[in-house]
């Protein structure tokens, strides 16, 4: 049986970012390029620091206090993300400096854009046409 | 619960397969004081035979009798057509239990054997649900009505009939030293009263029959809930004197309140005529007719329905159901008709769990409510079950299921030709959003579709792909994971069991198997979706499905932790900027992992596991299927993700 914890401390947590994000991250006028970050690193610490406890080891969304949205490779922008998980717009927890760094933002960003994203309906599992 | 430092022999079980301990005690020697020093066993140095007390003649009383009291309520509880009665024996009701295993010969009712007496009231509540009528449950009247007292609350919460009898001594001089004493009560009641309808002491056997057949009556009349009979002991054992003197009361054939005819004439005018009418039904639907009916109200109007899964009010596949898109449908909304909901105010706000409480509505300005229920007809004032005031525009006073006859003729009535072409076009707009909502759904269960964990919309898949084609009903879901409701077909009442009611973590394995033990005789195909931290409440339900041979399915949501709580800790610790390393303290259920597999084989119930390779899911769930078509429990401990 495998261990789905790293038994390392957990440092963060990324919890709901809420779908009503994503209307809002369109209007962002001002976006910069993500950084360059370490999707290996990203993953890591998405793992160990507990941020798919709600939104789900692959990113395929979740629950908590409603729907925690599915943000394997997010459509929101890197500024948007940050600012979600700094001062988030619903009841996702705040994930301040001090226990998020900004580096840890960048790499789990880069882990998120690495998953894959939907499929298309004509790639669906046989069983889930019924 | 505090220690008990009594000596084993007089420790309330133990005390039950020794019955003859309290007549002894009169000659035995006394017990030493607790706290005292007890000579060793092995130091023992017995007494030597008092001749005098072994050899005087016996006093004259009788020591057999004929009848008794129990009889004769065995008498009353088959007229009221109980199946079935839940137990956990004690002796305060060894009368009444003796009288229905002799006397009644155990069927109807038939004994069902719980290791817990949570088990024994969450079986009542999910059954009662299930079959539309309630069993009985026979607690201790001390200690077991304490620990069915969740349970209780739950099934008060949920607006179900639970029919509760406990044993008690009235009479002082009547109990015996030390256990009687300590389990006997002035007002054993007391401590439920705030969650139940009624209740009552009979003092005689007729009092017994009119209150039994009472506390049937206003259990079953809405808003339904539990109801408890304090038996006394003598009441039970003694000699039945006089029976030809004895009535019982014929259960009388009763109606259910119906809202009043002019009030739901101005909801239909307000639905007609309204632009974007909404329904809303949480613990509406009692039988399919109640199902039926609204779909026949949402087809007149072909307007929006949102199904809040108290009850299965709606099909799930059928196009006018928006509940995936509540918040959608609420906010075009102009009219809402809330049918039977506990929560109108919750159902039409948001609310943040921040630093600073806030809400919102969710529907626009002038919208008009309506509600239809029974909820204002019973409430209590203790418990906060009947959650923050809704200021509805009209509040309509009768069971939503038996209003909806009146309340659909007069919207045939009031929707006329002309509107028609409208309705049509807004019907034809929401099937078109129920459509691409499914196949989102679709499109979301596949993500992570090969990932271990298991995600919780691949479990529901492979689940649905091996029930389909069966005659399927999920008795349990204990944290309301969302999928089955949305991605399965449920058209009909028993698809779907509701939930706890009162949110009361216990109730998801004994409730679900109460619902199995209903849907036994229909032969349907009883599957429960099972948490482990709730499973971990009440593990002896297990036992009690092998013993009973009660067919049901439990599929383990097993995310290792009481979940919900450990993402609550972590939002605390996101507050307070001090990381969350520390939040599984308290949550997690790990170090050891609990086998369930095991722990379910030790109860003699089949099980695999644990099974944490999607891959193996299908097979897995095709072989405990099998198991559970020929009659027997299964469970299969699936490693799954935390939502």
């Amino acid at each position: 049986m495998s261990d789905f914890t790293t038994g390392r401390p957990r440092r963060l947590v990324v919890a709901a970012l809420a779908a009503s994000m994503l209307g809002w991250a369109a209007n962002v006028r001002s976006q910069e390029a993500a950084p360059a970050g370490d999707a290996v690193d990203g993953k890591r610490v998405y793992l160990a620091d507990g941020c798919f406890e709600c939104h789900g080891r692959v990113g395929q969304g979740g629950a908590f206090l409603g729907p925690a949205p599915a943000i394997a490779r997010t459509p929101l922008p890197y500024d948007a993300f940050k600012q979600q998980l700094r001062e988030p717009t619903n009841n996702m927890p705040a994930y301040a400096e001090v226990m998020l760094p900004d580096k840890a933002v960048v790499d789990i960003y880069a882990y998120l854009q690495s998953l894959p994203g939907p499929r298309e309906a004509k790639d669906l599992p046989a069983i889930l046409i019924h | 619960m505090s220690q008990d430092n009594r000596s084993p022999s007089v420790r309330r079980r133990s005390f039950l397969k020794g019955a003859a301990i309290a007549g002894a005690a009169a000659v035995a020697p006394p017990l030493p004081a607790r706290g005292q020093p007890r000579a060793p066993r092995a130091a023992a140095n017995p007494m030597p035979p008092n001749l005098a007390v072994e050899t005087i003649p016996p006093p004259k009383d009788p020591v057999t009798q004929t009848s008794s009291g129990g009889d004769f309520m065995v008498d009353v509880l088959k007229s009221l057509d109980f199946d079935y009665i839940t137990i956990n024996p004690a002796s305060s009701f060894r009368g009444l239990q003796e009288a229905i295993i002799n006397y009644g010969r155990n069927t109807t009712p038939e004994l069902i054997t719980c290791t817990h007496e949570e088990i024994a009231a969450s079986m009542a509540q999910g059954y009662a649900k299930m079959e539309g009528k309630p069993l009985g449950v026979l607690a201790h009247g001390t200690v077991g009505l304490q620990h069915a007292a969740m349970a209780l609350y739950n099934a008060f919460c949920d607006k179900v009939p639970v029919y509760v009898m406990i044993g008690n001594i009235l009479a002082a001089e009547k109990r015996g030293p030390l256990v009687e004493w300590a389990h006997s009560a002035q007002d054993p009641a007391a401590m439920v009263r705030d969650f139940l309808k009624w209740d009552d002491q009979p003092a005689s056997l007729q009092h017994f029959a009119e209150s039994a057949v009472r506390a049937y009556k206003l259990a079953m009349t809405p808003p339904m809930a539990p109801v408890l009979l304090s038996l006394d002991a003598e009441l039970q054992e003694n000699p039945l004197q006089e029976r030809e003197q004895l009535q019982i009361p014929k259960l009388p054939r009763t109606t259910m309140p119906q809202g009043e005819a002019a009030a739901l004439s101005e909801a239909a005018k307000l639905l007609a005529e309204a632009e974007f009418p909404v329904l809303i039904a949480d613990r509406m639907a009692r039988t399919q007719a109640g199902m039926d009916r609204l779909v026949e109200l949402a087809e007149a109007l072909q307007c929006a329905v949102i199904d809040q899964g108290g009850r299965t009010n709606f099909p799930s596949r059928h196009p006018l159901n928006q509940t995936g898109r509540a918040r959608s449908v609420l906010a075009q909304a102009d009219v809402v008709v809330g049918l039977e909901l506990n929560d109108y105010w919750g159902a039409l706000h948001a609310f943040s769990d921040r630093i600073v409480r806030r809400a919102a509505p969710v529907t626009r300005a002038g919208v008009k409510t309506v509600s239809i229920g029974t909820h204002d007809l019973f409430t209590k004032a203790n418990y906060q079950e009947f959650e923050r005031f809704e200021d509805v525009d009209l509040a309509i006073s009768g069971d939503g299921e038996a209003s909806l006859p009146a309340l659909i003729e007069a919207v045939k009535r009031q929707a006329n030709g002309e509107r028609r072409p409208a309705y049509e076009a807004r019907g034809k707009k929401l099937a078109a959003a129920h459509a691409a909502m499914l196949e989102q759904l679709r499109i979301d269960a596949a993500a992570g579709w090969d990932a271990s964990p298991i995600t919780m919309g691949r479990l529901c898949a492979e689940l649905w792909e091996q029930i389909r084609q069966e005659d399927w009903s999920l008795v349990g879901n204990g944290i309301g994971i969302f999928w089955p409701q949305r991605l399965w077909a449920g058209e009909k009442r028993y698809r779907f069991n509701g939930n706890s009611g009162g949110f009361g973590v216990g109730y998801n394995a004994p409730g679900a198997l109460g619902a199995a033990l209903a849907n036994r005789k229909h032969g349907r195909l009883s599957v429960a979706i099972q948490g482990d931290g709730d499973l971990m409440f009440a593990p002896g339900t297990l036992w009690t499905a092998a013993h009973h041979r009660i067919p049901i399915l439990y599929v383990m949501h097993n995310n290792r932790a009481y979940h919900q709580e450990l993402m609550y800790v972590q939002d605390m610790a996101g507050r307070h900027m001090r990381g969350v390393e520390n939040a599984h303290i308290g949550t997690t259920l790990r170090d050891p992992y609990i086998d369930f597999a095991s722990v379910a084989k030790g109860f003699g119930v089949y099980a695999e596991g644990p099974i944490a390779d999607p891959k193996e899911l299908g097979p897995a769930l095709k072989r405990a299927i099998a198991v559970v078509k020929r009659g027997q429990p299964a469970l299969l401990d699936t490693i799954v993700e935390p939502r």
